[in-house]
């Protein structure tokens, strides 16, 4: 071999663990950080290396520990809507829909989210609000006669805004887990006569585990963490952990927003080991072989 | 029973999952027919009108904001696809798809303010760095290379855009036979040969549908934006300020609905293509399996 064939070899092998060098460096590398940068004491309008737990202190013994709570709270009610709703569309696609067209019904999810969450969010507020949509179809149905007003600045508000968001991603985890679910053994239980609930509890959840809660993990983490939604549609008490830190961030407490940013990273691993332990989430890339 | 079950919940279950996306868009087009009313949102009378949509073009500083906005996107797809390209290539060969998949997937599982913050005192960090670098060095180029800017930005974007491209290049790669790639080394083709002339013409849909992903994704993205972007003004964040600081003016409910029409449009677009596309596919396959069967 040549020098200059073997310079193009090891060139090239290089070219393709670039993507992996650029998101260890530009990713990998500012999410473990934030864990050392949380730390650092406080300046006036930055930081200095030290070590102090202060800014977790600030974090645990105030309200926003409440408030990181509550949004806890409100995702996962986000989460078991999202299934409610997401998962059975997920599994009457891969069970009754033709193969070649199975895909093509899933790419109709895709187009809610091809529009900007901001404008998605943004546009919740004329749907909800006193005079809005929601409202006016019910009183011309006669459902109400005075407009709720308990939808939008709302805790109710925030998780209508996350399930409007997010849900898409459900259908996407659970068409992708239900592919572990071979076609013939919903053919089996019918002919056993197992009923839908015997299905969905012996055969369905537990062959697509692994899909559904990374899909689930998905929806919790955001929940938790995209400050738009209880910015526009919570009230004054509606803050979660993206608000807590793009606040702090405000402030120039950058200390506290990497210590809501390494929670947040502890949470997301915790989760996901917590997961892998459980139903081993490798087999959502290769769930055919499980 | 049919494949398809008792024929009227068959229909139900569909009429539901249809019911689901509209639910899904409803926010939106509603937000497209107030867009369209002269007298605004909430108004008792609706008169239609264009003059809303109008006004954006004339608004100098959303035409900026809109620049701006095209020249991040292209950028951040012209360095997203070829990245995912090879990202999508190295996981095919690797021993180590778990670590490698979790490392490019794992930007879709931290939520958009998290990853901007941690982003911004990175990025803060190292212009730190460069600065103290360049200055000791009297290198003043190095000086406002990670100063937050156009290049901050772009790099949130990438790492924002990398996972969604990844899958849907990977998925499209997926149904790309390797044999074809060792045939035409075999037959004396370099590796770039290979994939330019074999490779790549198959896979081009998915690349493409990638690009389309790509732009509306870093076009429509504001937090990380916002948080990264220094000193210059966004489509989204533009909007945002609008709405926070005037409430909803009937000029923002035109700007949503242009920028969602436009994202609609798209994704309609390449839907259906692609789906004229694999069923053309889909039919010269079943040709060349079954040489003697008509085409019918």
């Amino acid at each position: 071999m040549s020098i200059r064939s073997g310079i193009t070899t090891s060139l090239t092998r290089w070219v393709f663990i670039l993507p992996i060098a650029f998101m260890m460096l530009f990713f990998a590398l500012p999410m473990i950080l934030t864990a050392v940068w949380s730390v650092f004491e406080r300046t006036m309008f930055w930081m200095e290396p030290g070590f102090t737990l202060f800014s977790y202190e600030n974090f645990f013994t105030s309200a926003r520990l409440l408030n990181f709570l509550a949004s806890m709270y409100h995702s996962s009610i986000a989460v078991l809507i999202c299934l409610v709703l997401g998962f059975p569309i997920a599994v009457f696609v891969r069970r009754r829909i033709p193969q070649a067209a199975q895909h093509r019904v899933v790419l109709l999810f895709i187009l809610p989210f091809m529009v900007s969450e901001t404008i998605r969010v943004f546009a919740l507020r004329p749907v909800l609000q006193r005079n809005g949509l929601v409202n006016g179809a019910l009183m011309k149905l006669g459902v109400i006669t005075e407009p709720l007003t308990a939808i939008l600045y709302t805790p109710l508000g925030v998780i209508i805004g996350e399930v409007l968001s997010f849900l898409p991603f459900i259908v996407f985890s659970g068409f992708l887990a239900m592919e572990a679910v071979p076609r013939y053994i919903f053919e089996i239980c019918e002919d056993l006569g197992a009923n839908t609930f015997r299905v969905y509890k012996d055969i369905i959840l537990p062959l697509a585990a692994p899909g559904i809660f990374a899909g689930s993990v998905f929806i919790f983490v955001n929940g938790i963490g995209v400050a738009l939604l209880p910015n526009i549609l919570g009230g004054p008490g509606a803050v979660n952990a993206g608000l807590i830190a793009t606040q702090a961030i405000s402030a120039l407490d950058f200390p506290l927003a990497m210590a809501v940013s390494a929670i947040m990273t502890a949470t997301l691993f915790l989760l996901l080991y917590i997961g892998h332990r459980l139903f081993d989430l490798t087999h959502i890339l290769d769930p055919v072989n499980k | 029973m049919t494949e398809y079950g008792n024929p009227v919940t068959y229909g139900l279950k569909w009429l539901y999952l249809l019911l689901i996306v509209c639910l899904l868009m409803s926010p939106v087009f509603y937000v497209m027919y107030i867009s369209f009313n002269e007298n605004g949102f909430g108004a008792r009378h609706y008169v239609f009108t264009l003059d809303w949509y109008k006004v954006i073009f004339t608004d100098r500083q959303m035409l900026t904001a809109l620049s701006w906005t095209m020249k991040l996107s292209i950028a951040t797809m012209l360095i997203t696809i070829p990245l995912s390209l090879l990202a999508a290539k190295y996981y095919k060969t690797t021993r180590h798809k778990v670590l490698t998949v979790f490392l490019l997937l794992s930007p879709l599982f931290v939520s958009s303010d998290i990853m901007g913050s941690a982003l911004l005192v990175f990025f803060k960090n190292l212009n730190g760095v460069f600065t103290f670098v360049g200055d000791k060095y009297s290198i003043l180029w190095l000086q406002s290379w990670f100063e937050l800017g156009f290049t901050t930005a772009l790099i949130g974007l990438i790492i924002y855009t990398i996972p969604y491209a990844f899958i849907v290049i990977l998925i499209t790669m997926g149904r790309y036979r390797q044999q074809q790639t060792e045939a035409a080394r075999a037959c004396g083709a370099t590796g770039w040969q290979a994939f330019t002339d074999i490779e790549f013409p198959q896979i081009r849909p998915g690349v493409f549908s990638a690009c389309a992903f790509t732009i509306i994704l870093a076009f429509n993205e504001y937090t990380r934006t916002n948080l990264l972007k220094g000193g210059f003004d966004t489509f989204t964040t533009v909007l945002v300020s609008e709405m926070l600081n005037t409430g909803m003016s009937e000029q923002s409910y035109a700007m949503s609905s242009l920028v969602s029409f436009i994202a609609i449009a798209i994704i309609g677009t390449i839907i259906i293509v692609t789906l004229l596309k694999s069923d053309s596919i889909a039919q010269r396959e079943r040709v060349k399996a079954e040489p003697g069967s008509n085409e019918s």
